[in-house]
């Protein structure tokens, strides 16, 4: 039976750019993702930056398999990862077929959505924002004639123009209706304010849409009470800061839409019901860190809203406070595809230092490589949450704690 | 939205999971084996978020650091035969 020196869970930015970092090293390692493709997320992503250039996710993921290849690197894809199972100073990988026996553990199995449910979202030709992606931009599938966008935030916009440059007719983009869940997505106040706050680091047409409500509260006030009836338009297609869905009608399939007007703090105006005829619909509510085999191996979590949820606690280092379990990517805080790759650079480095014989010279690698994380989540063009770094300080500080017990243990066991 | 499904695999609605938590005072694992919200072919990875706000909205509670839902492995949908011993040692 052979041991591996690591097993990288996900194929997408993070997963490969380790990959790539543990066979430069010559560590022996296998890169297991459950979807037929490598690149992960990164396969949907096409937009424009400020600058003008476009981020092309396929052509990016090509970039990384590529260079993958050339190292002899093992990349099995249709894998499922259902379990990690921990033995002495070692881990067993279950997947459907084999199990893996590796010395370290990458976890890089990024985000999945939290759509938000609305009445009649289980009718067929409702899918979340992500599928639609996918659907469009992998598969090059046609979602449907006409469809509408619920929820209004960096990501729906982003696969909006995605969605419009496939030629894909889209009635509107409005919020989902107040309800026990949809909290503060279904508050225009709560996401005009988030709006503003990320537009200047948006892609650029959302840079022009955000950008009209400015950073004051006051602007912010006014644009959400003379909000035009007709929404504000952006790739041809109105967004209504003012207008949410109550209902999704149809009997075998999404046939028509029942959109309410709200007011400015997102309470339903009665009698203000119109139909609106469609046949998809996307729900748009946002990602969370997909963090189960964390949890299954026994990483300590931390909630974090800036993150996007319960992360895996860890450091800078992409260590988890379990000996040889690391994490990378959108499991350790909802960023961009950017910032997953250059955390993916991390956790490869760190362990290629824990295997090496000379550790001295990769930790001067390990270092960069860490700056060059914070360099790249500060010229983030897509933020997910404005304060993205706090969130990340906090999850730190979490992890030098539970170290700082351990030790604490371990000198009381001695004294004893 | 009494009526609206929350957890799709096995179909457990808004109202009944307001019902049961206020009912029982419930935790979310509590919850979670009351209804068997999030325990169907996904496993929770579709409601699970949904169910946590369900819980933090009607205790008034902030979520916490602890995962609100207990995750067991297998964390994919597995068939028996593959769980059975099957899968071979590389």
């Amino acid at each position: 039976m052979q041991v591996y020196d690591a097993v990288i869970i996900g194929a997408g930015p993070a997963g490969l750019a380790a990959a790539i970092q543990c066979r430069e090293n010559n560590l022996n390692v296998v890169v297991l993702d459950e979807y037929p493709k490598a690149g992960g997320r990164l396969l949907g992503q096409l937009y424009q930056e400020p600058d003008g250039t476009w981020w092309n996710g396929i052509e990016e993921s090509k970039a990384l398999e590529t260079k993958a290849e050339q190292l002899d690197t093992d990349i099995r894809l249709g894998v499922s990862v259902h379990h990690i199972e921990t033995l002495d100073n070692q881990f067993v990988v279950h997947t459907k077929k084999e199990n893996f026996t590796t010395k370290n553990v990458i976890i890089a199995t990024g985000a999945a959505e939290s759509p938000v449910p609305v009445p009649g979202w289980t009718l067929p030709g409702v899918m979340s924002i992500g599928a639609a992606q996918v659907m469009t931009n992998v598969h090059r599938v046609k979602v449907g004639e006409k469809g509408i966008i619920v929820g209004i935030n960096v990501l729906s916009a982003a696969i909006a123009q995605e969605l419009h440059l496939a030629g894909i007719e889209l009635h509107s983009m409005v919020l989902p209706a107040k309800h026990i869940i949809s909290g503060e997505q279904a508050n225009p106040r709560k996401v005009i304010d988030d709006l503003s706050r990320v537009a200047h680091l948006a892609p650029s047409k959302f840079i022009q849409f955000g950008s009209k409500f400015a950073k004051y509260k006051w602007a912010q006030n006014l644009a959400l009470q003379f909000y035009p009836k007709n929404g504000i338009k952006m790739w041809e297609m109105p967004i209504h800061l003012r207008k949410a869905i109550k209902q999704i009608n149809g009997t075998e399939k999404v046939e028509s839409v029942t959109l309410v007007d709200v007011t400015a703090d997102g309470e339903i105006v009665e009698h203000s019901e119109e139909e609106v005829q469609v046949d998809f619909v996307c729900i748009a509510g946002g990602l969370y860190p997909l963090a189960e085999l964390a949890a299954v191996v026994g990483c300590p979590f931390q909630y974090s809203e800036e993150l996007g949820g319960h992360v895996p606690i860890h450091n800078e280092r992409m260590e988890t406070p379990i000996p040889g379990i690391y994490v990378a990517g959108n499991i350790t805080g909802i960023e961009s595809a950017k910032v997953a790759r250059e955390q993916g650079i991390v956790a490869g480095l760190s362990i290629a230092k824990k295997e090496s014989d000379s550790p001295d010279i990769i930790e001067e690698k390990l270092q960069t490589a860490i700056e060059n994380v914070k360099a790249t989540r500060k010229a983030a063009t897509i933020q997910f949450h404005p304060n993205i770094p706090e969130g990340r300080a906090n999850v730190s500080a979490a992890f030098s704690k539970i170290i700082d017990e351990q030790k604490t243990e371990t000198t009381k066991e001695k004294i004893s | 939205m009494k009526d609206t499904i929350i957890c799709r695999c096995e179909e457990v609605t808004l109202g009944e999971l307001e019902e049961l938590a206020k009912k029982h005072h419930s935790s979310a694992r509590e919850l979670k084996l009351l209804s068997r919200a999030g325990m169907g072919f996904c496993g929770g990875r579709t409601c699970r978020q949904a169910v946590d706000r369900v819980l933090t909205s009607i205790t008034k509670k902030d979520p916490t650091d602890a995962l609100p839902l207990k995750v067991a492995p297998p964390v994919r949908p597995m068939s028996l035969v593959d769980l059975g011993g099957a899968a071979k040692d590389e």
